[in-house]
Parts: structure tokens; sequence; C-alpha cells
């Protein structure tokens, strides 16, 4: 199974590819042809015309958009991604510094929304054929109605403002100092560190914006799984165990529920890639130093060098996350793997 | 309400205490150490050199690190501060003669001497330009000094290529932070950057960017330590979360929070609200483009506004109109002149060119969204005011980079909502870069006030160089070349127990707080 999950991931590899040159192509071009002049940002007031040149060419921004977009693209492959024009730093160091607080974001947020959305979708499953079946499934639309960003304010609100039980700024508590960054995810750091505090602290900090994103996994999750069950409830294989004695639970958690979660995982892999979206409201909104603010500031600020760079590591990720999505399909159905 | 939360947040802090207790927090983690304060506001650096980026908005957060050469007072007044005097040298202004204090030190222990002051003002904004790199902003502002004598360890003398009256003001004012010549040059600026080290109250312990940053009061500070030994800046964009962390007493102090809310926060017990006008002023900066080529429509636009209306409707009357681009109390403004709200007027002058209500002059109207408080509002409701008299005004919604770009490329549509700040109060910074045609800032580029702005610009003479930006403000507004709108406001909320120091200019200084004694 571990040389099919190799040829999956592969094969995944080998589709990326033209994906992601396809999409900076894209967003490459589409920043050129903004009536937005990076130039002019990159200057001090009083620049006269000649430095205005210089910078100009200096950035590569006097050829044409094709070579400079070749030029990126073989810089891009060096490792190079240019430098910010607002903060004056390599992108790249800009990323690497925000990547993996948003990656914690989304993990949190991912585990939080798939362990509810499962409960939740067993618990409708349960409830099937009775009232509060209907209860629940209107709590669940009526939650997937509002997006993320209003669940940010109503959680800071409500959990932050009016029942003060957590915060929802930043990724510390003011007192707490930041662990040495060794990986750069702050919560492994802190335990690398054994700065449990840190790590108490960055958990508490990670609760509200993780729950604005998962509440909108979540319900999703729940409809999903819960008519993904009662299609395979009605299966010859569900009876014949029925028949043999086994207990209803037992069928439900180690036969049916094994059937019905493929389409679940689809869809968790769906949704992820667009969590990754969500998170550049929640990000602002809470002061959570990661990608979406680091996107957020470089649109404001018309920096392009960092507008193409979390673009694309956005696609890269979403990619990533549909390759983990096919190994997954492989551990849970063995089918695929005689296939 | 109150009780109900106390009652809860007991239960709940009980609740989350023995969560956290089994996480390893310590209970004393949870609340607030003390002596340490939060305070909640709503930009970041975009770069620890203080003399790169000469954005209002952070200049607070630098002075917190970094001193200025000269110092304001809360009622804006000039006081000594890394220089204990100043004087000039000659009559025409040429040289500026300044003693510095001989006990200031820079987080690295270094002695700050006059040297340094050559460095960071002449040395600095000279230095070659690295590939893709930008020139500091003190390379434009500082561009007529033509060198910096150093007399001895605490005198320098600046020799300027022509007049620059306004230097003392600059010496207080935007990128003008002594850094330390020695340090920079031996970890570089990328080094700098990441450990910055100044002369300020406070030294930088810790950053994150685009969240948080944590300052230490620094022992050997010339000033005195701050009373305040630490503070962390929380990065929150979002007012309502602003509103929310000092609500929740997760910070101190907010800083920027819509009006609306500071006026309700001024009522919750334990909380101080402050809504007070600033030096800064929010102006439409206007072109001669299409339908403002004639001055009638232009001074019609500007008598259809009645900014008292806008002051009570978004500010709860707190922003103070004016008549023109200057703050009401600086040098620079006239205080027996006004520029009258009056439709008829209006009407009247727009009658003249042939238009009104019933054949309204089309002109574009860019607004930013959320740069400044109300901005967007204040855009519609002068695009109403407007439609009354018969000037229909096609708003668009810009970002602030856009402003930038369009300002440099002469593109700008006939008016645009903008604010400009002005902590100094010199009136050399309202109209003599607001109306200069030769600046790059000015939008109307009024040719008629191109030598009357030069001569200003180097007019030695205070008392007549302020009386001449009278004139020159009260002019510009007279002729239709500027419509400026009100003085800005500056939202505070605090908790009570902070002892929190008000100065007319906006600032916001730590420093200078204390926290109250029960």
């Amino acid at each position: 199974m571990a040389l099919l999950a190799l040829q999956i991931l592969l094969r995944r590899l080998l589709v990326a590819a033209p994906i992601v040159l396809c999409v900076s192509a894209l967003v490459f071009g589409v920043l050129r042809l903004l009536p937005a002049d990076p130039v002019s940002m990159s200057l001090p007031p009083g620049a006269t015309e000649q430095e205005y040149e210089r910078v100009k060419r200096e950035l590569g921004f006097d050829r044409p958009v094709p070579v400079q977009y070749a030029i990126w693209l073989g810089d891009f492959f060096a490792g190079n991604l240019g430098n910010s024009i607002h903060f004056r730093r390599p992108v790249a160091e800009l990323v690497v510094t925000a990547l993996p607080n948003t990656l914690e974001l989304v993990f949190v947020g991912l585990v939080l929304g798939v362990v509810a959305g499962v409960g939740g979708g067993l618990l409708m499953f349960a409830l099937r054929g009775r009232p509060a079946e209907h209860a629940a499934d209107l709590t669940a639309t009526t939650l997937m109605s509002i997006p993320e960003f209003l669940w940010a304010l109503l959680l800071i609100l409500g959990l932050g403002v009016a029942v003060p039980l957590l915060p929802f700024v930043g990724r510390l508590a003011p007192d707490i100092a930041l662990p040495p960054a060794i990986t750069g995810f702050l919560i492994l750091d802190g335990l690398l560190a054994g700065r449990m505090p840190a790590v108490g602290s960055a958990l508490l900090h990670l609760v509200l914006p993780a729950l604005a994103l998962a509440i909108g996994l979540a319900p999703l999750i729940m409809r999903v799984l819960r008519s993904s069950l009662l299609e395979v409830i009605l299966d010859d294989y569900v009876t014949q165990a029925r028949l043999r004695g086994v207990p209803e639970r037992t069928i439900l958690l180690r036969h049916a529920l094994r059937n019905a979660a493929l389409p679940t995982v689809s869809l968790i892999g769906v949704q992820a890639g667009f969590m990754f979206g969500g998170t550049v409201l929640v990000e602002v909104i809470f002061g959570y130093p990661g990608l979406g603010n680091l996107m957020v500031d470089a649109v404001r600020n018309h920096d392009l060098p960092v507008i193409q760079a979390v673009a694309l590591v956005y696609c890269l990720l979403v990619l990533g996350i549909n390759a983990l999505v096919d190994v997954l399909y492989l551990v849970i159905n063995p089918k695929l793997r005689s296939a | 309400m109150t009780s109900g939360i106390d009652r809860r947040r007991l239960l709940a802090s009980g609740g989350g205490m023995a969560a956290l207790l089994g996480l390893g927090v310590p209970a004393a983690a949870l609340a607030q150490a003390a002596g340490q304060l939060t305070m909640s506001y709503p930009a970041d650096v975009p770069t620890w050199d203080p003399n790169a980026r000469s954005l209002a908005a952070v200049q607070p957060l630098y002075k917190m690190i970094f001193d200025q050469p000269l110092d304001q007072a809360p009622d804006m007044s000039v006081r000594p501060a890394l220089i204990t005097a100043w004087r000039q040298l000659d009559d025409r202004g040429l040289s500026l003669q300044l003693d510095f204090r001989d006990d200031v030190l820079f987080h690295d222990g270094s002695r700050m001497t006059a040297a340094d002051f050559r460095f960071t003002f002449f040395e600095r904004p000279r230095a070659p330009v690295p590939e893709g790199g930008r020139r500091l902003d003190t390379a434009f502002l500082w561009r007529r000094i033509r060198d910096i004598e150093v007399v001895s360890p605490t005198r320098a003398v600046m020799h300027f290529t022509e007049p620059m009256p306004s230097a003392v003001a600059w010496l207080h004012f935007l990128c003008s932070y002594m850094v330390p010549k020695a340090y920079l040059e031996r970890v570089g600026l990328d080094e700098f950057q990441r450990r910055p080290v100044g002369t300020g109250p406070y030294r930088l312990v810790e950053y994150q960017q685009g969240s948080r940053m944590v300052m230490e009061a620094f022992d050997g500070y010339w000033g005195g330590k701050p009373a305040i030994p630490r503070v962390t800046v929380d990065i929150v964009r979002d007012p309502t979360a602003r509103v929310a962390s000092v609500e929740a007493r997760r910070a101190h102090v907010a800083i920027d929070v819509p009006v609306r809310e500071a006026v309700r926060l001024g009522t919750v017990r334990g909380l101080v609200s402050r809504i007070d006008p600033t030096a800064d002023i929010m102006l439409l900066q206007i072109t001669r483009n299409g339908g403002f080529a004639q001055d009638q429509v232009r001074l019609a636009a500007h008598h259809a506004i009645n900014k008292e209306a806008i002051s009570r409707a978004f500010f709860q009357g707190h922003a103070r109109p004016i008549s023109v681009p200057a703050a009401r109390g600086t040098p620079g403004y006239p205080e027996d002149f006004t520029f009258p709200f009056s439709e008829e007027r209006a009407v009247s002058l727009l009658r003249e060119v042939g238009h009104g209500p019933d054949r309204p002059v089309r002109i574009t109207f860019f607004t930013t969204n959320g740069v400044f408080p109300n901005d967007f509002d204040m855009a519609r409701a002068i695009g109403q005011m407007w439609r009354r008299v018969g000037i229909e005004a096609d708003i668009q919604t810009i970002e602030l980079s856009t402003y930038q770009e369009r300002l440099r490329a002469n593109t700008l549509p006939e008016a645009t909502m903008f604010n400009w700040g002005n902590a100094a109060g010199d009136p050399e910074m309202y109209g003599g870069y607001l109306l200069d045609p030769r600046a790059i800032f000015s939008a109307f580029k009024a040719e008629d006030l191109r030598d009357r702005v030069a001569a200003l610009l180097v007019e030695p003479d205070q008392a007549r160089r302020f009386a001449g930006y009278r004139d020159l403000h009260r002019h510009a507004a007279e002729k239709g070349y500027t419509i400026p709108l009100l003085q800005m406001v500056r939202t505070v909320v605090h908790q009570a127990n902070v002892e929190f120091v008000k100065y007319d200019n906006g600032w916001v200084l730590p420093q200078t707080w204390s926290f109250r004694s029960a």
C-alpha cells in the first residue's frame, strides 16, 4: 500500500506542475493588467523621473510581461520570490514566517470541524425519523448560512466580550514570551522548548479563530455523512450483519461508517482548500499573523511580489491537500488498492 | 448587565482556570502582569528603520523605541529632547547650531554623540541605494542640508543649501529619529531591522509582524524610566476587535475605535472614552480636471458642504470644521476667516456657468473606505449635498496606494477624499506641501501660487512666515484650489486606572502614561 500511495503522490505531482504554472501565469498576468503602479509605491516622495526609471528597470517592470514572468519563474525555481515592495524584505522570509501560523490555524479548524461534523452526522443519523432530526437539520443549515468572518465577530462578541472566556487577539497572552523559533510552528516550538505556558496560551488563542472556520465546515460534513449513512445502512452486508446478531452500534461504527466516509472525505478535501481562503478575513479580524493577514496587507499596498507568492502558496496547499485526500481514500477503501 | 457579567465571568474564569491549569498555564499568566500595559493599535510598522518611511500612523510606535532630536509637549509646543538648545548662526537661516545632551544612551549602552546626528541626517540619506532598494524618505525630507558639521560630541551645525525655516519643526516630525551609527554600520540594515536600537524610553524585546510588539522600559533612558515597565502593542486592524479587546479588558487602551462605539464605551463602568480633534485634517484633494475646470464649480462644491452637519452625523460633533487646509489653533490658521456653508451661494455660482440641479455638472469622486474614520460615509454625504445644488458625483472607492499612483501620474479625478497628517503643526507641512504646484503632494497645481509658496519655503522670519501661510491658505480657499473639511479626531478608550496623557496632535505615547494606584 505504501508503494501505491507513493505512486498516487507522484502522479499528483506530475499533474500539479502544469496546474501551478497555469495559476502562476494567470495571477501574474492579471496583476500586471491591473491599473496599479508598484514602482510608485517603491519610491519616496520627491523622487525624480530618473529615479522612477531606475527603480522600474531594477524591478524589471520595463520589460514585456512575458519576459517578466519568465524571469520571475526562473527566480521562483531558484527559491527567490523577490522582495516585498512594502516591507522591503525578501518575500520568502515573509511567507515562511506566516505560513506555519496559517497551517496551525487550518489544522485546528479542520480537526474541530471534522470532529463536530462526524459527531453531528452520527447524531443526526441516530435521530433519524424523530422530530429532533429536523431541529438538528435546521441548526446545521443555520450554522452554514453564516460566513466565517461573521462567525468570527459573533464569537468575539459572545465568547470574548459578553462572557470573556477566551482570548481573541493575536497568538499569545501579552505576558507570555514567544518561544524560540525552531520549526516556525508556535505550538510545536513551545513543546520542543518546554514552554508549556506558551503552548497553553497559543492553544487558547487558536480556539476562537479555528471555531470560526470550523463552524462553516461541520454542518456540511454532518449532512453529507448522514445522507451517506442513510444509503449505506440499506446495503445487504448490513442486513446480514444484523442477522448475525452484530450490535447496531458495531454495525454503524465498524462497517457502515467506513463506507459512508468516502464522500465525506472528498468533501473535507474540497472544503479544506476553501478553508485556506476563509483564513484571510478571519486572520485580519483576530489579528492573527498568518498568510491571510499578509495577503490583505499586500493587496492594500499593491505589493505585487507578495500577492503573487501568497497566491501560489495557496495553490500549492490546495493541491497538496487533494493529494493527501487521494491517499486517504486508499487507506479507507481496500477496493481501490487492488484496482 | 455589569453584575451578570461579573458572575458569569467568575464562573467562566473558574472553569477556564481549571482547564488551563491542566495545560500547565500558571494562574498568574491569566491575569495581566502587574505594571504591564496592553494597547490595541490599528497599524503596524512597515519596517523598524525609522528613517525609511514617512507614515504618520506609526510614528507613536517609533517614538517608543527612538527619540527625535526635539520633542513636542501635549499642547504641541516645541521642547528640548536630545537637543537642549538651538540657534541660527546667520540672518539668512543657512546655518543652524544644535547643542546635544551628553547623557543619552542607546539601548546597546553606547553614548549618543553629534556624530550619530550627522550619520542619521546627512550620511544615511546620501548613502548609495542598493539595487532594487528604496531611498530613505529622509533623503527627500532633508534634501536642503549641504553638510552637518560636528563641532564637538555635543554640538553640531547644520548647513543648508538654501534656508530651511521649518528645520526646527522637522526635527520633531516624520522620520527624524536618531539611529546609532556604530551599531548600524556594524550589524547592517537587515539585522538592525530585526533588532532595532534607539535612544527611546522602551526597548523592543519581541516583534511578530502583523500581530504584536512587546517593549520593555529602558533603564538608562535620559528622560527617566517610564512608569509603565512593559508595553504590549497588539496590532488589531479590525475596529470591532479593537472595541472588543478593551471592552473585555484584554487591552488597557484601544486606539481609533469607531466614534459611536467610543461614545457607548464611555458609559461602561471602568472605561474612559476620549474623542478629541487632532492637528491632522480631512480634505478633498481637487484638480482642475473635467467638471472642476471652472472656478465657480469648485467654489460651489465647497459652499455646498455642510461641515457642521458632517461633524454631528459622523463624529458626534467632535470634528472641528475648517475653512482652510490647516488645523485650528496652529500658526497657519487664519482665525478671522470662515468659508461659509451656503447652498444658495453654491447654486448661484453654478448658474453663472450654466449648471444647476436640473443640469448638473458631472464629476468623479474618489474615496477610500476604511483608511480613516468615516471616509466613505462622508464621501456619500458630500455626494448628496452636491446633488442638491447641481453637482452629480460618481463616487468610486480606491485604495490609498491607487491614490498615490494617480497623484504621481497626475491622473486624479476632480475630487478625492483624503486625510493629511501634520503632528508638527507647522504651516509649511500644510499649505507649503499641499498647495505648492511643484510638490508631489499637491493635486491642484495652481501656478499662481508657485512663487508665493517658494518665498515662504525660505522665509527665515517666523512671524512673517506664519502670516504668509495664513494668507496663502485663505487665498487658496477663496480661489477654490482646495476644499478643506474637518480636523481629524482621535478616539481612545482606556481603562479607568490608566492615567492617559492627551496630545493635541493625536500622539498616543505609553511612555507618558501610568497606572493610577487603587
